[in-house]
């Protein structure tokens, strides 16, 4: 009785000694991910916040409603701090100034932007930058203009067309793709030469029938005062290094935020299990707060190995998704504290890091990866080489931090399923929620159990068989003589 | 007790499986039937239903278990069923119909016989399918339910000695009266939650004054 009670009280005790989940209440945000049927799961952090870096701690003014950013392949920062019609480089420690560009030499004079709001950077060198407010796209190569486009003229944009642009990005090859305001036919092409190439990655609109079914009825004037059905603007650019461009747009429908687009435009992104590219999936329709609604992406970047994040600037999140379009993790949110934005704007990786600049705050904001996150990113990074033995060592161990994830379980049990051994893979599988691949596990381990027993189960019906034979004539032949006995119901 | 549960009452209830016509026939106008078997016919088929929607194998089950919930699955079978029976004996009652009601809750009952008898063992097959075999399943549960259809036009055709035209009519009817019940049921909800405001303000209005 004494031990019972010595037991219990221990019990109680730890019961009720609070425990800390992995450092996760830490960071001023959720970390969550959506499960196969879309329930939120808090996962452990997978980025912290690292630092707040800004104009006055760089000694070269506050920044201004910075608005573009882009680390080019030697981890160089370039920032486009709009308001202050200025391009910002930081070298990759991000505390150091490698140059500020204010002025630069067009054909022998000297220019400035006026609200630059996007800019690239190409292999060699060459600054894209979208220099919004006066009309153009300039290349510039160290403080030279090498390059710039301007009022691009074609049969396809009109005579009164006034190209704005915000967001500007190059391939390999050159081409420059252009985001320009108002312009609802997709993403501006250029070719090396600065000639207008065309319409790139068009979003189609959709009307559904019952939108249809209205238009129809309803009358000139009413038709005249409905929303327009016309295709969403893209909002960020960002261009891994096979050629295709990662192109975010504002979805109504929180379904696809984020386009993959081959050279010929066409989108070739990968939706992932929940066939959801689009941010949150709970959306919190019913609030009428500014939190309510779907996610509004406002920009995208390549994280390399097939890897993309997105920003949301509707509640200030980073949603990460694979090269297959599944989740793998989400963090940052709105807020006063370090590491939480009050309007987002852009997005970009540089090595372990996630930079975000905010224009509310005029900061550049990190975020600095935990062993979680590292853990799913090399996960995620070998199995996009191919590499599914190392994959799985990858994956255990993220279950070990998060064994809810069923993304690792999903892919050890593919990984059990190609060593053949087909009961364990169930196991995983099911957890990793995978049905197709259960299937097929689950068909070769009951087909190998048919096989080794297929003898004594054929004996049992063939036994059974013969047995039901034998009884039944038996018996037969025992009514029969009973009726005989009885006085013969028939003649045998 | 054994009026109920005869072996002859037994027989016709399985009887309308092989020979709907005729053994509705008689539950008609030889009394074979029996509400309470009726009654265990649906409570088994949503018994089934709920085990079906939980153990049905992991490869063709898209349900999440968590949304299951077996009171609810009952109340809205018995429910169903109950409103079916209430419009079918509402608009019959104005059709000439011959059925009592005991005879129309009869066939609705015993008309969930081929799906309740089919969900067992589709829930075991189920269990022993990949993918690729998941069409037998489908077909198995497809043709349970077309046989549930069959049988309750064939046993409202049947009991209220109707042609098959008048059936369809009937039934068409009994649905709209079926959502007018809904309808009406949910005004009288609505009426009796605003009585209950009404009575509650005055309570706390005296509450506060005194």
């Amino acid at each position: 009785m004494r031990k019972i009670s010595i037991i219990l009280l221990i019990v109680i005790v730890i019961t009720m000694v609070p425990f800390d989940a992995i450092a996760a209440d830490t960071v001023p945000y959720d970390t969550y991910i959506y499960d196969h049927w879309e329930y939120i799961v808090f996962t452990p952090a997978p980025y912290v916040p690292g630092e707040t870096i800004s104009g006055i701690a760089l000694e070269i003014g506050a920044f201004s409603d910075p608005q573009g950013i882009f680390v080019d392949h030697d981890d160089v920062v370039y920032i486009a701090d709009t308001g202050n019609n200025r391009i910002v480089i930081l070298e990759p420690d991000l505390h150091t100034i490698r140059d500020v560009i204010t002025t630069f030499n067009n054909d022998g004079k000297t220019d400035s932007f006026n609200r630059p709001r996007g800019l690239a950077v190409t292999t060699d060198g060459i600054i894209y930058v979208a220099d919004t407010e006066n009309r153009r796209v300039v290349a510039l190569d160290g403080k030279d203009v090498v390059r710039t486009i301007e009022n691009p003229q074609s049969e396809m944009l009109g005579d009164d067309f006034d190209f704005v642009p915000l967001k500007v990005t190059v391939d390999y090859a050159g081409r420059v793709f252009v985001i320009a305001r108002y312009m609802f036919q997709g993403i501006m092409t250029f070719d090396t030469s600065g000639e207008f190439i065309g319409f790139y990655g068009t979003i189609d609109v959709t009307i559904s029938l019952w939108q249809r079914f209205w238009r129809a009825l309803s009358t000139q004037e009413q038709r005249a005062r409905q929303q327009l059905f016309i295709p969403t603007e893209f909002t960020g650019l960002d261009v891994d290094p096979m050629g295709f461009v990662y192109a975010s747009n504002i979805d109504a429908a929180g379904e696809q935020a984020v386009r993959r687009l081959n050279p010929k435009g066409e989108d070739v992104l990968r939706k992932g299990v929940n066939e959801n590219v689009g941010g949150d999936l709970l959306t919190w329709p019913q609030s009428p707060s500014a939190f309510s609604g779907p996610s509004n992406i406002i920009d995208v970047t390549y994280r390399g190995n097939g890897m993309y994040s997105l920003l949301d600037s509707r509640r200030g999140r980073v949603f990460t998704y694979d090269y297959e379009g599944n989740l793998l993790y989400i963090f940052g949110g709105m807020g006063q504290q370090a590491g939480t934005f009050r309007q987002p704007t852009a997005i970009a990786a540089q090595k372990d890091r996630v930079l975000a600049l905010d224009a509310i705050r005029n900061e550049l904001i990190t975020f600095e990866q935990t062993l979680y996150g590292e853990l799913i990113n090399k996960a995620v990074s070998l199995r996009y080489d191919g590499d599914e033995a190392k994959a799985v060592e990858t994956w255990r161990e993220v279950l070990v931090l998060n064994e809810n994830f069923e993304l690792a379980n999903a892919g050890i049990g593919k990984a059990y399923l190609t060593a053949g051994e087909n009961w364990t893979a169930m196991q995983y599988l099911q957890m990793g929620m995978d049905r197709q691949h259960y299937s097929i596990a689950f068909r070769r381990w009951r087909n190998d159990i048919l096989k080794e027993n297929i003898g004594w189960i054929l004996t049992v019906i063939v036994g059974g068989i013969f047995g039901y034979v034998i009884i039944r004539t038996v018996v037969r032949k025992r009514k029969g003589y009973e009726a005989a006995d009885e006085g013969g119901a028939f003649d045998a | 007790m054994r009026k109920y549960f005869s072996r002859e009452r037994l027989g016709y209830m399985f009887g309308i499986l092989s020979n709907p016509i005729d053994s509705f026939y008689e539950i008609r106008y030889r009394d074979k039937g029996s509400v309470p078997l009726a009654v265990i016919c649906v409570f088994v088929l949503s018994a089934l239903f709920t085990i079906n929607r939980v153990f049905a194998g992991f490869v063709i089950n898209e349900v999440n278990p968590r949304t299951v919930d077996g009171i609810t699955e009952m109340g809205s079978f018995f429910m169903l069923l109950g409103l079916f029976c209430i419009g079918n004996w509402a608009v019959t009652c104005l059709m000439e119909g011959e059925g009592r009601m005991r005879d129309i809750v009869t066939v609705a009952g015993y008309a969930m016989l081929p799906v309740a008898l089919a969900l067992a063992p589709a829930t075991i097959l189920s269990n022993v399918i990949s993918i690729e075999e998941a069409a037998f399943y489908n077909i198995i549960l497809g043709v349970s339910i077309a046989w549930t259809a069959i049988l309750m036009l064939l046993g409202v055709m049947t009991v209220h000695n109707y042609t098959l035209l008048k059936t369809l009519i009937t039934l068409v009817l009994t649905f709209t009266t079926m959502l007018i019940l809904i309808f009406i049921g949910l005004l009288i909800m609505d009426l009796l939650n605003q009585i209950y405001g009404f009575f509650y303000s005055i309570y706390t209005e005296l509450i506060f004054r005194f």
